[in-house]
């Protein structure tokens, strides 16, 4: 008997993960009905629409509703990989698959790196397609391809994963719904923070600030300082949205958001590792 | 083949198996006996490296119970064997052997002819949800015996099944250990122990109390079940 493979072993992992996620009833019926909802708000693309008197014109505005529906599947995808994350260990807990796997020659690395790996592909998938039907939509409408609508999607990928990190590690610490939260908690935290922030640099804020007082002594204040060391869900997100020809995000650079969530998926999966490691199985 | 040197697991305050130390030799067919509770699990557990223990070591084969590497020889049934509900017992065979980093040719030969030895042709492709608590124990014992394990490690294999089933799964260990496999069963069937197994360990409380070879440790006119409630209750 030979002692498998790193590589194959992960990939084998990932791929029973992900076949077992999309044999899931609640997961393909979730499916349908995203993409269904999807497909739906085409007939919003060939409305009528009026800005300050003046009829906006096709292209402004299937731009426009494309990139509201990028950053609305890119959240709604977020809150899938939570959803999808947290049962994970348990199920394969309580249908035996964790001593199944474990009794063979596989470190325990293998294993939550496969698990990632396989519950990241379907989720990146499900948002992938999500998108896909928005960039089909979109093309016919404009009679013109944006292939960056697919690049932008394949962006918001880092997010999936430090949710789908995060939810794990939580899922092992906590009870599921509980873990759930958490996550959904620090997504709606950032993107709230990251709103607020976008509205603060608007040169009316600015401007009604100046009006109330003066400016505090020190720019560094430590709700700063959690503000930017907070997961820049939201800034991953419009990082991603500029591919597709719009404004960048104010404040902070299209790079920062990026690294920003990958340090936080190392950290948090070296941790979830480590607590994996010291976890009895049964 | 398997060394346990003053192997020691605590629980809080609950010491689950204290300083246990023995070995069992390659082609031995050797049985842990105990009451409830009394650690033999842990043990077995310690063992897949599925829990460290808190204090001394284990090895099989000379390799660190913590090295992946060493489960490499190994076939493991499970207590209250479970298989998802969503698969076969085929699909299942499957999976195990390409766990083991079989090819798919060799997994659908192997997995065929575990299924003749099981006992379980003409239902393999049916749902695991469908199965009775027999049928998933002998996919189980079929899954441990995968990739010619040079060790099985069989915690309680016989539980579920029926009369019929307990003598089949009897013959079929017998057959293996006159093949030269290791067997280190976990179970609480005396009579099965003894007609199969040529030595024993009696542990309780997480303290081992003897052993030895089967014989030695069943005197004239004794059973082995005699031994145990005399040991376990003393």
């Amino acid at each position: 008997m030979k002692y498998p493979k790193t590589f194959p072993s992960i990939a084998r992992i990932a791929r029973y993960t992900l076949l077992d996620e999309v044999r899931q009833k609640s997961f393909v019926i979730m499916f349908a009905v995203c993409a269904i909802g999807v497909f739906l708000v085409r007939g919003c693309y060939h409305g009528n629409y009026m800005v300050n008197g003046q009829y906006l014109d096709a292209g402004t505005v299937v731009r426009a509703l494309s990139k509201v529906m990028f950053h609305i599947i890119g959240a709604g995808a977020l809150v899938i990989a939570a959803l999808l994350s947290m049962r994970i260990f348990r199920r394969d807990r309580n249908e035996g698959m964790h001593s199944c796997i474990l009794s063979k020659p596989i470190a325990r690395w293998q294993y939550v790196v496969g698990k990632i790996l396989g519950v990241w592909v379907v989720s990146v998938l499900f948002m992938f397609i999500l998108h896909g039907i928005v960039f089909l939509v979109t093309s016919f409408s404009l009679r013109d391809f944006m292939p960056e609508f697919l690049a932008a999607s394949l962006l918001c990928s880092i997010n999936l994963l430090f949710v789908i990190v995060a939810a794990l590690l939580l899922s092992l610490l906590m009870p599921d719904i509980v873990a759930f939260l958490c996550v959904l908690g620090v997504g709606v935290a950032g993107f709230v923070a990251d709103g607020i922030a976008a509205v603060s640099h608007s040169q009316m804020a600015q401007a009604m600030m100046r009006q109330s007082g003066p400016a505090p002594h020190s720019d560094l204040t430590w709700w700063k300082v959690v503000y930017y060391a907070w997961p820049k869900l939201l800034g991953v997100q419009q990082s991603a949205a500029s591919l597709l020809g719009s404004e960048p995000f104010p404040g902070f650079g299209a790079l920062y958001p990026l690294i920003n969530v990958l340090l936080y998926c190392l950290v948090l999966g070296a941790v979830l590792l480590r607590r994996f490691r010291n976890e009895d199985i049964s | 083949m398997i060394e346990l040197k003053t192997v020691t697991k605590r629980y809080g305050s609950l010491t689950a198996v204290d300083t246990v130390s023995f070995s069992v030799g390659a082609g031995e067919c050797f049985a842990l006996l105990g009451p409830n509770g009394a650690g033999k699990t842990t043990i077995v557990k310690m063992l897949l490296d599925f829990t460290q223990p808190t204090a001394g070591s284990l090895s099989i084969r000379g390799i660190p119970s913590t090295d992946p590497a060493c489960r490499a020889s190994i076939g493991y049934l499970a207590e209250n064997h479970r298989i998802p509900p969503s698969l076969s017992g085929w699909h299942y065979l499957l999976r195990c052997a390409e766990l083991l980093d079989m090819s798919r040719s060799d997994a659908v030969d192997q997995c065929g002819r575990i299924v003749e030895l099981i006992g379980m042709q003409g239902r393999e492709h049916a749902r695991a949800g469908t199965y009775s608590k027999g049928m998933i124990q002998r996919f189980g014992l079929g899954a441990a015996l995968l990739g010619d394990p040079k060790l099985l490690i069989l915690d309680e294999p016989t539980s579920g099944l029926d009369p019929i089933g307990v003598r089949e799964t009897r013959l079929l260990l017998e057959s293996l250990k006159e093949q030269g496999m290791t067997v280190f069963l976990n179970s609480h069937l005396l009579s099965e122990v003894e007609k199969l197994c040529d030595t024993a360990a009696i542990i309780n409380r997480g303290a081992l109390l003897v052993k030895d070879a089967i014989r030695a440790i069943v005197r004239d006119g004794d059973t082995l079940e005699d031994v145990f409630v005399r040991l376990v209750k003393d």
